[in-house]
């Protein structure tokens, strides 16, 4: 188990500075620069800021200076943000980002499972139909489309929740970024869930069970559920990159001050070192999201521990 | 009626992308033109079915031009994945070996990433234009077309007919190209489509977000931003593009779920 959690990460490292790397070249290659505004600056100020923030040195010395400060947890200056450190902006930006995403993952996960088992029951049943129907569009729904759709009804029309704002993480504003964020992930579950659940159905063992006067609930719960279950688990980590991605838009939509809204508001604003930061934690975050969904699939299935 | 419910998605792509693609130059507004007199005025004004946005542009035509661009970028994208899924796939799986495992190794490092902060990443880089954002994308999109493409090529590698063409001294790029690749040609189409709508999702995001087509253009991203923004006074803004958006992407998924399970069964 321990071997397997340590091969996990030395294969992630690759990964992370294949990232590091990628955003860091891309970035420097772009066309334009933080500092263009509407009059060009005068050279002297232009060469003065460029000392200043180190784009003066050659570039493999620049990326030396950024991997040495990442493994001190220094993202860097942020060039719009005059005042802060990406460091500053991530640690404020971070936990509202990583409420809204837990909360999802966790509903997503909870509800798709739910669903899915209920659709199992009577498979093939109209239930199974309607709700396997429903998990589709609801997969097939943008969080772009189903975010404002949602303030819509629920903010503007009926009055009952906030339509936008973080509110200091007061429940009644998060409920509908959760929402939203939650919806497709949640149809995603379902119909593996779904799936799983089928085809264990049909094995060996379950009709061994189902000889021995074992069913309905019981045999579900007690026999199919944890083999069911692997798709679901080793799903987990797509999920969670999926959460963080849908964040993106969410965070846009419902103005909460989380890490996407940075990530946007850098990108267009070419502010290199939080574009750059925000997408190294990303990648960092999904890698641990996928280690996590691997230690827990080999927990399930002794098979996979080697 | 059952046999109706099952073109149902055909049909319903077939008669968005052709309203799309003919109708726009016989509506009386053009998606760019502003009409002064009827701003965010509610559908059924004349000259305006589902009425005008909030600086007075047609919906109906601006909805159209969206779904026309937002297509657009999603059939080019979608072959440029093509293009490299197929390439990339067929080599990998011809190959075998130690190739094979180095190419799909680097495949399954790109699956890791966060592809949707690397296509942003590349719109920041190279200048949102249209043309970048669907060379981006497909760039990204291309890793389960070549996974396909691999496994198919694995299995018809030990074919007869390949081996026997093989023999008689054919070269690995005939018979790749004309041995191979046409016999996978159905599961390639089937993922093909599938691959569609995922680009419109994708698109739509970026456009949503400000960072895929610009103005005056319009795509169906674009169109759910601003219908998102005046949704309070005018929810029909908001309607009618994530309307046409859900509508494709759904039907899509479902004709490319079914064409995948009956020709890769």
């Amino acid at each position: 188990m321990f071997g397997l959690i340590l091969r996990r990460l030395m294969a992630s490292i690759p990964t992370l500075l294949a990232v590091v790397f990628l955003s860091f070249f891309l970035m420097r290659f772009a066309p334009g620069s933080p500092f263009d505004g509407e009059r060009p600056l005068d050279p002297e100020t232009r060469l003065a800021l460029d000392a200043a923030y180190g784009l003066d040195q050659p570039i493999i010395v620049q990326f030396g200076r950024y991997i040495t400060g990442l493994a001190h947890g220094d993202f860097g200056p942020s060039l719009v943000y005059r005042d802060f450190t990406v460091t500053d902006l991530i640690w404020t930006g971070l936990p509202v980002s990583l409420l809204i995403g837990a909360l999802a993952l966790l509903l997503a996960m909870a509800g798709g499972i739910a669903i899915g088992l209920a659709a199992t029951l009577r498979p093939n049943g109209p239930l199974d139909c309607r709700l396997m129907l429903g998990m589709t569009l609801l997969t097939a729904l943008p969080t772009f489309v189903t975010g404002p759709i949602l303030a819509l009804v629920f903010a503007l029309w009926l009055g009952w929740l906030p339509v936008a704002g973080w509110g200091n993480g007061a429940p009644v504003y998060v409920v509908l970024p959760v929402l939203a964020l939650t919806l497709p992930t949640m149809g995603a579950v379902a119909k593996l869930t779904r799936a799983g659940l089928a085809q264990i159905m049909t094995q060996d063992h379950i009709r061994a069970a189902q000889g021995r006067g074992i069913s309905g609930w019981r045999l579900i719960s007690r026999h199919a559920l944890r083999p069911a279950l692997l798709p679901v688990i080793s799903y987990a980590g797509p999920a969670a990159a999926g959460l963080l991605t849908g964040a993106v838009v969410i965070e846009t939509i419902f103005a909460l001050p989380g890490l996407g809204r940075y990530f946007v508001q850098g990108a267009l604003n070419r502010d290199y070192p939080l574009v750059m930061g925000v997408v190294t934690l990303y990648a960092a975050l999904i890698v641990l999201f996928n280690l996590i969904a691997d230690v827990l699939y080999g927990w399930l299935d002794p098979r996979v521990r080697g | 009626m059952r046999r109706l419910f099952n073109a149902l998605p055909a049909m319903l792509v077939l008669l968005i992308l052709v309203a799309a693609w003919l109708l726009p130059p016989f509506l009386p507004w053009d998606y760019r033109i502003i009409d002064w007199d009827h701003v965010s005025s509610p559908a059924f004004t004349p000259g305006h079915l589902l009425g005008t946005d909030n600086v007075g542009r047609d919906l109906l035509s601006r909805t159209l031009i969206g779904t026309r661009i937002t297509t657009m970028v999603a059939i080019a994208a979608a072959t440029v994945s093509l293009l490299i899924g197929t390439l990339w796939g067929a080599l990998a799986g011809w190959c075998g070996g130690r190739i094979d495992n180095v190419m799909m190794r680097i495949v399954d490092a790109l699956y890791a990433l966060p592809f949707m902060f690397v296509v942003i990443l590349l719109m920041v880089v190279f200048g949102r234009s249209i043309l970048l954002v669907f060379i981006g994308i497909g760039a990204v999109e291309w890793l389960t077309m070549a996974r396909v493409v691999r496994g198919q090529m694995l299995a018809l590698r030990q074919r007869p007919f390949i081996l026997a063409s093989e023999a008689a001294g054919a070269s690995p790029r005939f018979i790749i190209f004309r041995h191979a690749l046409p016999n996978m040609a159905a599961v390639i189409l089937a993922y093909l489509l599938l691959t569609v709508p995922q680009v419109v999702m994708v698109e739509s995001f970026l456009s949503f977000l400000g960072l895929g087509v610009q103005e005056p253009m319009t795509s169906l991203g674009i169109l759910v931003k601003e219908g998102a923004d005046d949704m309070d006074v005018f929810p029909m803004a908001l309607m009618v593009p994530g309307g046409v958006l859900v509508t494709l992407v759904i039907c899509l998924t479902l004709l490319g779920e079914r064409l995948r399970d009956r020709w890769t069964a």
